[in-house]
């Protein structure tokens, strides 16, 4: 076991799959010589050789379409799309083409591919490096959508993605590269040396897709969330001495339904908190799904934490991102009601 | 030969419709596959049209400058056996309820006629509902309760428009349903009974509503429309059958296969086809939108039928062909596929003359609704014996009533008599039926 | 009054519109023998003017001449010449079947079969092609069986795509060509990952991919490009200038400024322009193009100057926007007849020959059509199950899809 912080722990992971499986190959924007701007494939390059770490134009379609043709010729590669925001040119190529080519040649071709992106904000990284897209890509039948919370996870979950041979669009929070972070930017940072989730295995080991990670147990409330806002979420509950039930859903798509049902039978109450915009933004899918498999269970209507349904701004970041007070109001009406 | 019936291909990416500019054949003509057989004019481009088989054409649709809606029939050929088998869309899979366009051929599922079911379907609403006494009072509007709390109610038996809520603008908390609980098993008998036996008073005041859809709404509209549209002239004639009656019982003596024995139906059915050979303006489609009578050499016998879903006219197609075993066995296979729902679209269109029977029910007389676009509805009442005047002398005859309806725009009261005049003939001569008719010169 | 002062907004027109009489004075024409032939492995910015001459071999009477004549034997050519008629007949006999309902849509590749047909056969057969919707002869070529191309078309119980795409979005796992799109481009830089791949992997094959000139305005032509550039991959990247995309003419995709085979040496790729219509052009510049790709000399990026005789689709109406029968003026005549012509020429061919190849191929196409819709038609015979639809989103249908499967069919009863 060793101590990391995320970066190293997904570094760590493609390490591991590029020494394990000659077909996998990592390309991106900076990401060979210069090792990503956030530092993730740091030093692969100089040890795989230039075949295996690709530096690639600035093209995000061209990235996204030229890694289905590899890996339509077999290869697995690994593409990093340096942040969430920029994603958009290689949209048509995504929805379009990576998630349907199993689809439409029957089985025939399929493209397993990574799409690696840092998402989220708490960087001041303003509108166009902010964003999380993700309730866009769960919407689109063919892909499946990750967002690790720890180090620990997001090296098992992006070795099980690479190893998956359908396409996976993988987002990282950035502002948990460096530590866990629990909303409040007044505090001193939090590295994940002082984590437990910061302890990383530094071999191979796989996280499943479709299995969610129960935080905390508890029986007043189910929280349901993912990336930056587990930590945001629990630290408004404990500040709130509620007994919380803290579910972290790592893996969007396929969707772990069994884990958040018997939590919200448990207690009958629920808020579900994500970063991204709340208009038909992905925790609406998980109103419904508890609607639909969970109604006369309730005590009170389902709470939703999001962030505001405007461009990310660059000015009014702590008005824009849902932090704990946000969460407190809505842990508020939901105990409130009966 | 069979028909074939080409309807307006969709020639764009989702066109509803196109225009005929011209047509380069009439029905006669003899075209082969490939053929080009008109020219139409899409909103996207104006297009070729060939000819989706080889055949004679026997109609067309539309002049030009008509507008064809996608997936109405175009062209009806008529074609070689195995013509068209493989490629060809002659049995379209659509839905036996798609209704289809006026047009030569007969409505996807007619609904005829004299079958008017009588329908019981009014519940007497005769006593009002018994309050419960001594009910707290009831709440004014929705009940406001979490999902939780009346499943708790329910699970409970307790009633929540009978409790008091003491949640925020009158909801009903878990607090409230414990109270109710306790209050209701310190109520004794009259509340208990007023929550768990249900009354029969309360059942009286009961309605209950059928949605008018699917198969019913179709049999109502195409019943309103022909009785609306069509001026109905109906003749009720009495038959003798008795001697029908000696011949029926004889072949039922030695049926060709076990158990598949003669009804009226069937020789009313023979007789019916024998009588159109001299009386062809009854076996007639009305093209209302062009304005034409199309005369059918062949006699395809809609037999109404009573299914669990409702009326459904099965159609015996080239009844002129089949023997009397043949007809009654037609009969009785397209009877119980449409009973089971599993009638195809084609066993259901195309009748050119409807025979309707309600058999044991059949009363003295009806009056049977047309089965349009045809013009005349064969009704059979109950056989019954009757005293009757006989060579002379009273004697007890097997009597039958025949009903029926004939359009009057297009079939005069005169013919319509003779018509069924000749029928009475042959049912009353049974042997006629079998004898072919003397070519006159 | 701005009057005399010329708009700087320059908006392009074709020559002709209906009822205008027929123009194509402005496709730059070279004499047919008269562009040299560089080596193989010639640099690209050395070669920079074959992408604004073009590339002939026959000239109007049918001889081949010139250093870019390929010197086929007569038999090969004979092949070429039966393949291209089979795709028009193919296609002829699907028109049809979309006019008279048997199919939903259809889009024909008449005057543009030297393209796909002259190219599949300068190329191996390990090489991977990623097509656009207009190069049926590349799988009439790669011997794809025509029965299996109209089971797709027929989105029958034998359709390949398990009734998903629309007709004509073909693909052949085992012969080697890509499933097509109907998102435009996409497929060109996704062959230059390909080519990218067989690179890495040390392996000779090459990928060619075909797009028509409008869609070479799509981001992805330029990644296709760009990549091909970068990584030198080898590739052979092909614009079918037809003139035309749908009723938008070439030069709204740059066309006019420039040739297409220009944006090459903008890259850095080898461009070369060639008389598509002519069969042994055609298949001379692929070869060339092959050779280069296979020893490392690079990729290339090859216009095919052509005239889509047909409509775009069985949707368009070209008597809309274009002057009537223009392609009866087009400069460079119809691939079939002008190697029919030379074949017999040569003495390897007849008129006869040819009836009697046509009513072969005919016959083969309606016996195949015949076969093909006993698999089921739109509107009779078998029928693809329903439940094929929740299959192949992914390698292993997750819950969320069976709960979905198992809903329809309560739904269907």
């Amino acid at each position: 076991m060793a101590n990391m912080n995320m970066i190293q722990a997904l570094n760590s992971a493609m390490d591991i799959m590029l020494k394990k499986d000659p077909s996998v190959v990592l390309m991106g924007e900076d990401i060979g010589y210069f090792g990503g701007v956030f530092r993730a494939t740091e030093g692969l390059q100089r040890k795989y050789g230039e075949h295996r770490v690709l530096d690639t134009p600035i093209a995000e379609g061209g990235i996204v379409a030229t890694a289905i043709g590899m890996s339509v010729n077999g290869l697995r590669p690994v593409a990093e799309i340096q942040f969430a925001d920029y994603i958009y040119p290689g949209f048509d190529q995504i929805c379009s083409e990576l998630a349907r080519i199993r689809y439409r040649s029957a089985g025939e071709f399929f493209a397993p591919v990574t799409i690696r992106t840092p998402c989220g904000g708490g960087i001041r990284g303003g509108q166009t490096h902010s964003q999380s897209p993700e309730g866009i890509f769960t919407h689109v039948s063919g892909l499946k959508v990750v967002m690790p919370s720890n180090p620990h996870d997001a090296k098992g979950l992006l070795i099980t993605c690479i190893e998956d041979d359908d396409p996976v669009v993988f987002f990282e929070p950035k502002r948990l590269y460096n530590g866990p972070f629990d909303g409040d930017p007044t505090k001193p940072a939090v590295p994940w040396s002082a984590h437990p989730k910061g302890e990383v295995d530094e071999g191979y080991y796989k996280v499943p897709l479709g299995k969610a990670d129960i935080v905390r147990l508890g029986r007043d409330v189910t929280v349901i969330t993912y990336g930056t806002m587990v930590f945001v979420a629990a630290a408004a509950a404990a500040a709130m001495n509620l007994d919380a039930e803290i579910i972290d859903l790592r893996s969007l798509v396929p969707l772990d339904v069994d884990t958040i049902c018997s939590s919200v039978r448990k207690t009958g109450r629920c808020v579900v908190a994500h970063e991204a915009t709340r208009f038909s933004g992905f925790g609406a899918e998980i109103l419904s799904i508890i609607q639909e498999e969970c109604f006369w269970e309730l005590e009170a209507p389902i709470q939703r934490v999001t962030g505001w349904d405007t461009p990310y701004p660059h000015a009014f970041e702590w008005e824009y991102f849902p932090g704990q007070a946000r969460v407190a109001m809505a842990l508020k009406t939901v105990m409130e009601s009966a | 030969m069979k028909q074939y019936v080409f309807k307006m291909p969709d020639l764009g990416e989702g066109t509803v419709d196109a225009e005929i500019v011209a047509w380069h054949t009439k029905p006669g003509d003899a075209v082969t596959e490939d053929q080009l057989i008109v020219e139409v004019m899409t909103d996207k481009a104006a297009v070729e049209v060939p000819a989706p088989v080889s055949g004679r054409v026997v109609s067309i649709t539309g002049a030009p400058g008509d507008k064809v809606a996608v997936g109405s029939p175009l062209i009806v050929f008529e074609v070689g056996e195995g013509e068209g088998a493989a490629a060809s869309p002659a049995k379209p899979a659509a839905p036996a309820m798609a209704a289809a366009p006026a047009m030569a051929a007969a409505p996807a599922m007619s609904a005829a006629p004299a079958m008017s079911a009588a329908s019981a379907t009014s519940a007497a609403p005769a006593m009002s509902a018994a309050s419960a006494a001594s009910a707290p009072a009831v709440r004014q509007g929705r009940v406001m309760a979490s999902p939780a709390n009346r499943r708790r109610a329910r699970e409970a038996g307790i009633d929540l428009s009978l409790v008091a809520g003491s949640g925020p603008g009158g909801r009903i908390l878990r607090a409230d349903l414990g109270a109710a609980h306790a209050a209701a098993a310190d109520a004794g008998a009259a509340l208990r009974s007023a929550q768990t036996v249900p009354a029969r008073a309360e059942h009286a005041a009961e309605t209950s509503e059928i949605k008018v859809i699917g198969l019913r709404r179709l049999i109502a509209e195409r019943m309103s429309e022909a009785k609306r549209n069509i001026p109905h002239f109906a003749y009720v004639e009495e038959v003798d059958v008795t001697e029908l009656e000696s011949l029926r019982q004889h072949l039922n003596r030695s049926p060709p296969d076990k158990g598949a024995s003669l009804s009226y139906l069937p020789l009313v059915v023979m007789a019916v086809t024998r009588v159109l050979e001299s009386f062809p303006q009854c076996n007639v489609l009305y093209d209302a939108a062009r304005g034409v009578l199309v005369r059918h050499r062949a006699v395809h016998v809609g037999i109404a039928t009573q299914t669990p879903d409702g009326l459904k006219v099965p159609v015996v197609r080239n009844a002129q062909t089949l023997g009397l075993w043949e007809t009654a066995a037609e009969i009785r296979r397209l009877a119980e596929r449409a009973r089971t729902n599993k009638a195809s679209r084609d066993e259901l269109v195309g009748s050119t003359i409807t025979v309707t029977s309600l058999g044991k029910l059949g009363g003295i007389a009806s009056t049977p609704i047309i089965n349009a676009p045809e013009v005349a509805i064969i009704g059979l009442n109950k056989a019954v014996e009757r005293p009757v005047v006989h060579h002379g002398a009273v004697a007890v005859r097997r009597i039958m009533n025949l009903s029926s309806s004939f359009d009057h725009r297009f079939v005069d009261g005169y013919d319509a008599a003779a018509m069924i005049q000749a029928l009475k003939e042959l049912l009353e001569h049974p042997a006629m039926i079998f004898i072919p008719k003397v070519a006159s010169s | 009054m701005l009057m005399n002062k010329r708009s700087r907004l320059h908006l392009p027109s074709p020559p002709a519109r209906p009822g205008e009489a027929p123009d194509f004075s402005y496709v730059e024409l070279s004499p047919a023998g008269a562009v040299a032939r560089p080596d193989v492995n010639a640099r690209a910015r050395d070669i920079g003017s074959l992408s604004l001459t073009l590339v002939r071999v026959l000239d109007n009477a049918g001889e081949a001449v010139g250093p870019w004549h390929p010197h086929l034997e007569p038999s090969e050519l004979q092949i070429g010449l039966r393949h291209m008629l089979l795709t028009r007949l193919f296609d002829d006999r699907m028109q049809r079947n979309q006019r008279a309902g048997k199919i939903s849509f259809y889009i024909r590749s008449l005057g543009e079969e030297a393209v796909s047909v002259a190219q599949c056969m300068a190329l191996r057969p390990g090489d991977m092609l990623f097509p656009s919707y207009r190069n049926q002869g590349l799988q009439i070529a790669r011997g794809i069986a025509l029965v299996d191309l109209m089971c797709q078309l027929l989105s029958n119980t034998r359709d390949m795509c398990k009734g998903r795409q629309l007709p004509v979005m073909y693909h052949s796992k085992a012969g080697n060509i890509f499933s097509i799109s109907g998102n435009l481009a996409t497929q060109f830089p996704q062959a230059v990952g390909w080519a990218m791949a067989a690179a890495i992997k040390g392996e000779d094959h090459l990928a060619a991919s075909w797009i028509g000139e409008g869609s070479s305005a799509e981001a992805d032509f330029h990644h296709a490009l760009l990549f091909a550039s970068v990584y030198q991959a080898p590739v052979i990247l092909n614009v079918v200038n037809n003139q035309w995309a749908i009723s938008t003419f070439q030069g709204y995709a740059g066309g006019e400024q420039r040739s297409f085979a220009a944006r090459g040496p903008g890259y850095g790729i080898a461009g070369i322009r060639v008389d598509g219509n002519d069969f042994l052009a055609v298949y001379a510049v692929t070869q060339w193009a092959a050779e280069r790709a296979r020893t490392g000399a690079g990729p290339t990026l090859i216009e095919l100057v052509t005239y889509r005789a047909a409509a775009h689709s069985t949707s368009d109406d070209p008597a809309r926007y274009r002057a009537k029968n223009d392609q009866e003026h087009w400069p460079l005549g119809d691939p079939i007849q002008r190697l029919k012509q030379h074949l017999i020429r040569l003495g390897e061919w007849s008129e006869a020959r040819h009836q009697a190849l046509a009513a072969e191929l005919e016959a083969l196409v309606a016996s195949s059509w015949k076969e093909a819709a006993a698999f089921g038609t739109m509107n009779e015979g078998p029928r693809l199950d329903a439940d094929l639809m929740f299959e192949d989103v992914f390698k292993e249908m997750p819950e969320h899809l069976q709960k979905q499967r198992a809903l329809m069919r309560t739904e269907r009863g």
